[in-house]
């Protein structure tokens, strides 16, 4: 089972920090405040769009063929990630 | 099922969308000529007398350039990325249900049933009325608005994946252009008639 990273606080809904990293080798822990970068903060959906968009580079059309949706709805989806990035690099 | 029946737009490329509209629109008014209805109007489907082939055809040339003008200058004014093609497949795909309607109309029944009713409506004798005449006409009524509820439905899909509509304002400025449409389109019909 693939673990879901929360990007949201359960409790209270804000966004999560990263707090503590850990080397799964050496068993290194180095604990901060560090923010999520932006790619992280969006839905896994989103994530899992862009990590397509790269796969086809950058082609819309071939995005479009492989998820079996037409061009403007795949270009809507990127205009609505678009939309998403520019909001959270405001926040 | 409810994909191809409302929401054609969000799956089938624009080369498909393309080629069904095309083929529908022959189809409907091969459908208008063989039915003797005339597509007199955007949102219009009314019986007459006689219809040649390419006043059929003419019709649903005209509704769909008026659906096109009008919803493309609203499209592009929501979002400048709305590509023509987009809303020329919608135009022409969105119309399947309005050229199923005169099927319904076999043997000149509907219309046969309407000039019953007018004829004794107008002499004043509303209780001579058949009661077969008015079933027949109240459940074409009822087929004709789930028919028209059925294409708006798909024509506002299709604007709205063309625009990337969101929100109350892409409705209002949709439910102009079909106005604006509907105006123009019986206004250029009129005309060459």
């Amino acid at each position: 089972m693939i673990k879901k990273l929360p990007i949201n606080c359960p409790s209270c809904e804000k966004s999560l920090v990263v707090s503590q990293l850990s080397c799964s080798s050496c068993e290194t822990v180095i604990s901060g405040n560090y923010s999520l970068p932006i790619l992280l903060q969006l839905s896994s959906e989103d994530q899992d769009f862009i990590f397509e968009f790269i796969l086809s580079s950058g082609s819309l059309k071939k995005i479009a063929t492989k998820m079996g949706k037409s061009y403007p709805t795949v270009r809507n989806k990127l205009d609505d990630i678009i939309e998403r990035i520019n909001h959270l690099q405001k926040i | 099922m409810k994909i191809i029946l409302f929401k054609p737009f969000e799956k089938y490329s624009e080369k498909t969308l393309l080629l069904v509209g095309i083929i529908i629109t022959l189809i409907g008014s091969f459908v208008a000529y063989t039915f003797n209805t005339r597509f007199d109007g955007v949102v219009d489907v009314h019986s007459v007398t006689d219809v040649l082939l390419y006043q059929a055809l003419l019709d649903n040339l005209i509704n769909i350039f008026c659906l096109i003008l009008f919803l493309f200058i609203s499209a592009k004014y929501i979002n400048k990325k709305t590509r023509l093609i987009d809303i020329l497949t919608t135009s022409m795909v969105a119309r399947t249900p309005i050229y199923l309607l005169p099927f319904f109309n076999i043997n000149g029944a509907i219309s046969k049933a309407g000039e019953n009713i007018l004829q004794f409506a107008n002499e004043g004798f509303t209780n001579q009325i058949s009661s077969s005449d008015l079933s027949i006409i109240i459940v074409f009524g009822f087929i004709t608005i789930l028919f028209s509820v059925w294409y708006i439905s798909l024509l506002f899909n299709g604007f709205k994946v063309a625009s990337n509509a969101k929100g109350k304002f892409p409705i209002i400025l949709f439910i102009i252009s079909l106005i604006l449409s509907e105006v123009l389109s019986k206004i250029i019909i009129f005309q060459l008639n």
